[in-house]
């Protein structure tokens, strides 16, 4: 019990409760400068587990965008040649048919037609050789340049393999595929739709009848057709992903501002109280050390 | 009794006021020196003298006032609980200080911790897997993982600093020590002697005073008065000052972090090489930090540095276990991705691919542009398996930031015990103004009533030498 006050410990007292005053002072004057309620992670060690994984999982989210940004290139270059394909199959189909009309069809205009197949295949090995920033979209993981070699072997380049695929991460557990099966899209080798246009135009040359290429033609346009869905399905995927994705990058935002951040008002408003005490202390101390007996005494 | 003994009186009076004003001077010269204690003059009366014979003589009255001495209000126990709250808030504060410091060099959480280049490298990673045998995004990878590599080497080093730092602070602490232990002998030496001789020791005890409280914020400890007036300084139960001699003390041990298991810094007695166990004060709490690491348990430090080299270990085995034996953009098989040596891993990281052709994307004997291999390091940013580099971090910088949360807590608990202790101190044994400036009025007014009564005495002597017999003149 401390019976005795003396000048001296007045005056430790009133320099120590000053700096506790200004500590606290500074603290809030850092955090409202700042905006941040935790500097150090002794500051809040477990709001710092916490904001170690939003930002990881932040950047990674990010990184999930861009993944996003580039799959939906491929799967948009996809649409885009499968479109184009099959407006140029059903060229394809209406010159066949006009073709195997042959009973009213001088050899001329049968050579007439044999030139706009050869054309529209060299069109179809385009669009079947579509590349995306360098890639052969049909090619999947192959790096020979071209997802079919030219005429006449119409070899696909890919490796085979059921794993060969291209796919971009969207979310920590989720791939979508984003390229498209080269093979079961346009065949292959002497099954390719590309032969089988050399072959009716071959035959429109030679003078057989073409009519009967008719089926194989409309089992290849299906073949497209149905490739086509698969693709619109990935990139309906990919664009619900580019959605969440956004939401996610907003929300995660929201979590780490509110593990890190102060809430300005509440910050502010204990700056002014502790403004205020600090000036008390402060007008406190000058009133109460000043006088001594001495002023008294005569 | 004789005529002129009242002239005496007043003399012992004036005699015993002027020192009370005296000791009054002193106390206010002295209201501002660290560690003195307020002094009072102590004085009581003298009898009357004895009355000799047979007969009883004529009532006599008192000889005056006599000056005993000049004494220290100080108070033992009061002294000793400072020295205690000293070695307490002398061992926390080392360390609160040492485990910011350690903390500040993290600089987490935000965006300039190595958690956010972690990141940044695994984000390099997929961005590989969507263009895979290109080599900017090679480049860029190669680029960010030397940054990363490099972040871990700065961060084990100042871990390293940090320590060599705290080593050479111990070493300036035990100097301070031995030279604060050789003046308090010093000391015990001359009081021991003055007080035989009879004279005063008070500024002496006060000086005293505060350097047995500077040993025990160094080292912790006790003291004990001893009947000759000197005092023994017990620091880990063995004497460090008895009477006028004392023992030094050494740190000894290594100065390099590397060499710290083999040689770890610890205090002894000079002469015998014996360890000094201590109790408490800014020297256990530098050399607990400086202890070599063991499972966790360790010095603060080493298990920082410890930390960083698991981390540098998991970080190599998570992107070696799929890049070891993979496929890379160029169709060459890839070996590891980063080499290290193991028990000092954070220092020897290294990254053994440089261009795209040693960069691992697909899997072995799949198509040259796959980018599967490198998706599945790049997912690795976000596991929270245990011992994943990410998890492995954030545990680090979690448990570093609760250790320095709980050593704060208790510096700042010494830190106010220890102020009361000293605010008890001051309470009894500082100079107050006020209770000065009564002691001076109180003395001055008992020495102008001494002096009047001396003028009284004067004026009945003059009366009676000067005035008497002269009647008819």
């Amino acid at each position: 019990m401390i019976t005795r006050t003396t000048t001296n410990m007045m005056m430790q007292n009133a320099q120590r409760n000053l700096q506790t005053n200004m500590a606290a002072l500074a603290k809030l004057q850092e955090q409202a400068s700042s905006q941040k309620a935790i500097t150090r992670p002794s500051d809040d060690p477990t709001a710092t587990a916490d904001s170690l994984r939003i930002r990881a999982e932040q950047r990674a989210t990010e990184q999930h965008g861009r993944n996003i940004g580039d799959g939906t290139g491929w799967l948009t270059t996809i649409d885009s040649a499968l479109a184009t394909t099959t407006s140029l199959m059903n060229r394809v189909r209406d010159l066949t048919v006009r073709g195997a009309n042959d009973g009213s069809m001088s050899p001329t205009a049968k050579e007439a037609i044999a030139v706009e197949l050869d054309g529209l295949r060299e069109e179809l090995l385009n669009q079947a050789n579509t590349t995306y920033q360098g890639r052969t979209v049909f090619a999947g993981n192959s790096d020979a340049g071209v997802a079919f070699a030219s005429s006449p072997l119409y070899i696909h380049s890919g490796t085979g393999v059921a794993e060969d695929i291209v796919e971009r991460r969207i979310t920590e557990g989720t791939k979508v595929r984003v390229d498209a099966d080269g093979p079961a899209t346009f065949g292959e080798g002497i099954d390719s739709v590309f032969a089988l246009v050399d072959r009716i135009a071959s035959d429109l040359r030679s003078g057989n009848n073409v009519g009967a290429h008719l089926n194989t033609l409309d089992t290849h346009m299906t073949n497209i057709r149905e490739q086509q869905a698969i693709v619109g399905t990935r990139h309906a995927q990919i664009q619900r992903a580019e959605e969440t994705h956004m939401e996610r990058t907003v929300s995660l935002e929201g979590q780490r501002a509110g593990v890190e951040d102060v809430d300005i008002a509440e910050v502010i408003l204990d700056l002014q109280l502790q403004e205020v005490s600090y000036q008390t202390a402060l007008a406190v101390t000058a009133r109460v050390l000043q006088p001594t007996l001495m002023d008294f005494l005569r | 009794m004789s005529t002129f003994s009242g002239l005496n009186t007043a003399y012992t009076g004036l005699v015993a006021a002027r020192k009370g004003l005296d000791v009054v001077g002193q106390n206010i010269a002295n209201a501002n020196t660290e560690g003195y204690t307020r002094q009072r003059v102590t004085t009581s009366s003298i009898g009357s003298l004895a009355t000799v014979g047979p007969f009883a003589g004529p009532v006599t009255v008192g000889q005056g006032v006599s000056v005993d001495g000049v004494a220290r209000l100080g108070n033992e126990f009061l002294d000793a609980r400072v020295r205690s709250g000293a070695s307490t808030a002398g061992y926390w504060a080392v360390r609160a200080n040492v485990m910011t410091s350690l903390e500040s060099t993290l600089q987490e959480p935000g965006e300039n911790g190595l958690s956010r280049q972690l990141q940044d490298f695994f984000a390099a990673w997929q961005d590989v897997a969507n263009a895979a045998g290109e080599p900017a995004p090679a480049g860029v990878l190669l680029e960010q993982a030397e940054v990363l590599v490099s972040q871990i080497a700065i961060g084990y080093r100042e871990v390293e600093n940090q320590w060599a730092q705290v080593r050479r602070e111990t070493d300036g602490m035990v100097a301070e020590l031995n030279d604060a232990a050789a003046q308090v002998a010093d000391l015990n030496g001359r009081i021991r002697s003055t007080l035989q001789a009879g004279g005063s020791v008070n500024e002496l005890l006060d000086k005293r005073n505060s350097l047995t409280s500077t040993i025990a914020a160094l080292a912790g400890g006790t003291a004990r008065q001893l009947d000759d007036g000197t005092v023994e300084v017990l620091i880990g139960g063995n004497a460090i000052v008895s009477g006028d001699s004392f023992r030094a003390v050494q740190a000894t041990g290594t100065h390099v972090f590397g060499t710290l298991t083999a040689d770890p810094p610890k205090l002894q007695w000079a002469h015998s090489g014996l360890a000094v166990s201590l109790d408490g004060g800014e020297i256990a709490g530098a050399l607990s930090t400086l202890a070599p690491a063991s499972a966790g348990a360790g010095g603060v430090l080493a298990e920082a540095a410890a930390s960083y080299d698991a981390f540098a270990e998991k970080l190599a085995f998570a992107v070696n276990t799929f890049h070891n034996g993979a496929q890379s953009g160029t169709g060459a098989t890839t070996g590891d991705f980063f080499a290290f040596t193991v028990g000092s891993a954070a220092t020897t990281l290294a990254v053994l691919p440089t261009d795209v052709s040693t960069v691992a994307t697909g899997v072995a004997g799949g198509g040259i542009l796959d980018g599967s291999v490198a998706d599945q390091i790049g997912n690795v940013s976000t596991s929270t398996a245990a011992g994943s580099p990410n998890v492995v971090w954030s545990d680090f910088v979690t448990s570093l930031g609760v250790i320095t949360r709980s050593n704060l807590q208790q510096a700042t608990l010494a830190e106010l015990s220890a102020t009361s202790a000293v605010s008890m101190q001051l309470s009894n044994a500082s100079v107050d103004m006020d209770e000065e400036n009564v002691n001076l009025l109180t003395h001055q007014v008992a020495y102008q009533g001494a002096a009047r009564v001396m003028t009284a005495v004067d004026e009945m002597l003059d009366t009676l030498i000067n005035r008497t017999g002269i009647v008819g003149r």
